[in-house]
Order: C-alpha cells, then structure tokens, then sequence
C-alpha cells in the first residue's frame, strides 16, 4: 500500500492548526477533502431532481450492509459500501421496470433494510454498540486504505462528472425528451445510482446515517439559492460544501467546542444556508425596487 | 367485390413512420389494438381521439418509451432517424438555476456547463432561439418561462436537433388563443422551411383541420386514415369521439387548405 504521509503533510502545512498536527487530524481532513466536493457535486443531482429520499433509503442500508458483515464476520468497512451498491442499482432497476411510483419503491425497500438491520441486530445485544458509530458517524476513525479507496472513488467520480453532468442535468429535467434526443438515459442512470450509492456511504463513515441526506442537500440547497445558472451552482455547492468540512473539524477539535465532527460540519453548511438564504431575499429586493 | 368499408383507408406512397398491427397492454387492459398506419414524408400528420383513445402512448411507442407488439418501421427501414421531441409540458423543479441557453446547450456540449457555454454553442442556441422567435429569453432561467415561452423553447431545443421528425405532444395545451395563433403558424413555416416530417398528437379538431394534412383518427384502434378533408366526417368524428362535433364541415374545405374554426382562419383578410 502506498505511504500517504507526504499527503498528510502537506495538508498539515496548507491549513496550519495546531489541531491538525496529529496524524488521525490529518486522516480526517483527507477523508473529508475527498469526500466534501462529491457530495457536493452530487447533491446537485439529489437536489434538482428531488431525490432525497433515493439517497435516503441508501443510507439506511448501511444498517443493514454492517449487519450481514457482523453475521458473517466479514469486515463491515467492505459489506457496508457492498451492501449499499446493491440496494442503489435494485431500487433504479425496480424504478425502471415497474409501474410503481419513485416514492412507493424506495419506501418499500426503506423500510425492507431498516427491518432487516433491527432484526439481525436485536439477535446479539452487542452488535448494537457497534451500530452506533454508524448512526452518528467517525470521520476522526478513517484508515489509509479507506482514504485510498475514497481517492479512487474521487478520480472514477469526478471523470463521470465531466463526462456526463450535462447528459444528467438533461435526463433529470426529463428522461423521455432527453431519450429522444439520444441521450443514453439507461446507461447514465445505472452508472448515477452506483456512485450516489458509494459516496453516501462513504459519507455515512463521516457524519453517520442521521446526516448522510444533509451533507449531500445543504451545500446544494445554499447553491441553488445563490446561483443564478446551473454552471455556477456547481461552483457554489462546492465552495460551501469544502468550506463547511473544513471549518467543522477545525471546530470540533477546539477545546471550547468538543463537538461531534459530522454534527459540526453540517451546522457549519447550515449557515452558509441561513446566508444564501438572507442574500436570496436581498437580491430579491433589490429587483422589485 | 368486397363489401363497402366504412372506413376510408390510405395509402401514401413514400411513409416516414409506419405502424404495423401495433399494440400495447398494459395489466390485461389492452390501449392501443392493432394500429397500422402511416406518416407520409414530408406531411404534417396529426393524431386525433378522445381522452383515453391511447395517443400518447402510441407517441411513446414510436419513442421507444414503452414496449409493444408489432413493428414500427422508419422510412420502410429499421434506421431511427433524427428525431426532435417537444413534450406536453415539463414538470421540473422551478427554483432550478438553469437558464434557457444552459437548457438548449446541454445536450450538446461535451464540456461540463459549469466551464461555461461554448461559442459555437452559443450561437447554434441563439439561431434556435432566432427561428422560434425566442431570442429574448436566452438568459433567463427556465423556470421563469411561460406556457407559450416553454413551449417555444423546448421547439427551440427540438429544431437544436436538426430532425427529420419532429413530434409535437398536444402542443395546443396550456396556451391561450394568441398564443395559439403564434404557435401555429410558426410550425407552419417552419415545416416548409426545413422540410422535415410532423407528427403532433391534438385533441383539438380546429388545429387539426387547419394544419394538418394527413389524419390519423384513433380509438384504440384506427378509426379513419388520410387527408383531413376524406377523415374529418361527421360520421367519423361522431364516431370516435362518440356525439356529433358539429365542428367541421367536410364539404366546405378546398382540396388544399381546409377551412376550420383555428384562431388563424378567423384572422381578417388583409393580415
């Protein structure tokens, strides 16, 4: 495995905090660089073509992803993202094929994965003090081989984005128009909701299934409120999406705060909402005066 | 001899589309029985029925949207051709930052649009926006579109395509009487102008009867087939729209245009 200490250092040296001057600081921070400008990127998609809850239900698999890992005592950092593919590439297979609404499919799986986790989980009362990292998250716990993972994960995501944002923006307005003007809606849609799948739960590592939905929405929301074209929204969500990750850890690690990382971050992006949201209503003004 | 058929049938010589024995079930309730028809190239064709008659779903056969029984031929060939789509309306989300001209380039563009458009894109987008008459909204948001603005520029977006078939989904819908009148005339001209096939699907007889040169009545099944002229019968209509329409008088229309209750046939003459 490749060393990433060079990595950390310079991060050490880019954001010179006394806070990140130890190593698992540093680890988090490099999770948390990676990790903030897909979700962001992703929560554009998640926000524009309202799939909060497809994003959702993925992340309330993870309960049931690290409990068919602890039944067969497989390591749960594996069967969690494994687990989640599945359940992302099923429900758009089911949403594709079957009459049913988006919102009935991924209610029935929902609730499906959730039952499946308490079940497995109520056989074995210690596996629930495991399930609980995953419910309010530990970005400070990341190894190297998840960073290295995520950095994959990053170059697969991002050379998607370049290819295919526009192709996506096109098939979330409408997939039948964007079909009939030769866009390859099947392809793009399997290949989206794999992806979504793997950051969220990546994601659910950093700032657990309570706020997996809000790391991908907030920055996109504040986005949206911002902007004033889709180019610039991407932009947007990103600035606010890197800025927030790395102001809440700072935060988190301060003495004065001691707070939960994932919790931070979120606060931190929720300002930038309260912010977009104050400068929306100013611009408004603005036009009507 | 054979015995009299009540129902005219049609036979163009050279179809853009033709439907053989298509037909679409869906839960046992079968939509669309045995439809075979043809679009002849170059015409404007229209597809008229009642509510429930299975218009769009034929439409979203011919897209390949939905799966059939039968065989939907192009151009008495497997080939697709090009084919530029304008929706009834799209349902989006409205606060959605994404202006017209984003909305005509992303189909397009290989670059990713937060890179910005392309000028070649720009100006492709802009001549698009010039033909439907739409230039003034190329840096407005979509979601601050109107009825009639929407709909012109999601023709825009289709003639983007350079379409040997545009297919138009009641594209009466949701726009008022000038509106109309604009819309109608625009398709007209721009028909003759860049010389590709039209399909629309219409519930509205006045449209039909003034644009259209080639129906296609269905109920489920085809009703009538041909000029609007020969279809557009009392007994037809009353027929698949099951009471007398009292709309068209068949006898009175010329062989080429006909003359119809449209908003563009009640204009004055000098206009």
């Amino acid at each position: 495995m490749p060393d990433l200490t060079p990595l950390y250092a310079l991060i050490a040296q880019l954001l010179p905090f006394d806070c990140l001057q130890a190593r698992f600081m540093q680890q988090a921070m490099t999770g948390l660089l990676l990790l903030s400008p897909m979700a962001a990127a992703m929560g554009i998609m998640v926000v524009n073509f309202r799939m909060a809850f497809f994003s959702d239900a993925i992340s309330h698999s993870a309960f049931a992803g690290v409990a068919l890992g602890l039944l067969f005592s497989v390591d749960p950092n594996w069967t969690m993202p494994a687990f989640g593919l599945c359940v992302g590439l099923g429900i758009m297979i089911l949403q594709r094929h079957s009459s049913l609404s988006s919102d009935t499919v991924i209610g029935v799986f929902f609730s499906a994965m959730v039952a499946f986790g308490l079940a497995i989980v109520s056989r074995d009362r210690s596996l629930a003090r495991d399930l609980q990292r995953f419910l309010y998250g530990d970005i400070l716990t990341i190894s190297d081989l998840q960073i290295l993972c995520l950095l994959v994960l990053f170059l697969v995501f991002m050379t998607f984005q370049v290819l295919s944002y526009n192709h996506l923006l096109y098939i979330g307005l409408n997939p039948t128009l964007a079909q009939a003007h030769r866009v390859r809606v099947a392809a793009h849609q399997y290949i989206f909701a794999g992806l979504l799948s793997l950051i969220v739960m990546f994601a659910v590592q950093a700032v657990g299934v309570l706020l997996v939905t809000a790391m991908l929405i907030v920055p996109a929301a504040a986005a949206r409120n911002v902007a004033r074209s889709a180019g610039s929204m991407f932009w947007w969500a990103l600035l606010v999406s890197i800025s927030s990750a790395i102001i809440g850890l700072i935060v988190s690690a301060q003495d004065w705060a001691r707070t939960a990382t994932g919790a931070t971050i979120i606060l931190v992006a929720c300002c930038w909402f309260i912010v977009s949201l104050a400068v929306c209503s100013l611009r408004r003004e603005q036009m009507s005066a | 001899m054979a015995a009299t058929d009540p129902i005219p049938h049609y036979q163009p010589v050279a179809a853009a589309i033709r439907f053989e024995n298509v037909t679409v079930e869906r839960g046992g309730i079968s939509i669309l029985d045995r439809v075979s028809a043809s679009v002849p190239m170059g015409s404007c064709t229209a597809i008229i029925g009642p509510n429930g008659a299975g218009k769009t779903t034929l439409l979203l056969a011919l897209l390949k949207e939905i799966s059939y029984q039968g065989t939907i031929r192009f151009n008495d060939s497997d080939h697709v051709p090009r084919i530029g789509y304008v929706p009834q309306r799209l349902s989006f989300d409205r606060g959605m930052p994404l202006t017209v001209n984003e909305f005509l380039s992303m189909g397009f563009q290989k670059k990713p649009l937060w890179f910005g458009i392309t000028s070649h894109l720009k100006k492709l987008t802009q001549d698009a926006l010039a033909q439907v008459k739409a230039e003034h909204l190329a840096g407005r948001k979509i979601g601050a579109l109107s009825g009639g603005e929407m709909q012109r520029v999601l023709l825009a977006l289709a003639l983007c395509q350079k379409p040997d078939l545009l297919i138009l989904d009641e594209p009466s819908a949701g726009v008022d009487f000038r509106g109309e009148l604009i819309f109608c005339e625009l398709l007209d001209s721009l028909r003759h102008q860049n010389k590709y096939t039209q399909l629309m699907v219409s519930h509205d007889l006045a449209t039909v009867t003034h644009h259209a040169t080639h129906v296609i009545c269905l109920n489920r099944k085809v009703a009538a087939e041909g000029p609007p002229q020969q279809t557009l019968t009392d007994d037809t209509l009353t027929a698949i729209f099951g009471m007398h329409m009292g709309l068209v008088n068949s006898s009175s229309m010329p062989d080429n245009r006909g003359v119809c209750s449209a908003p563009c046939c009640q204009r004055p003459p000098d206009a």
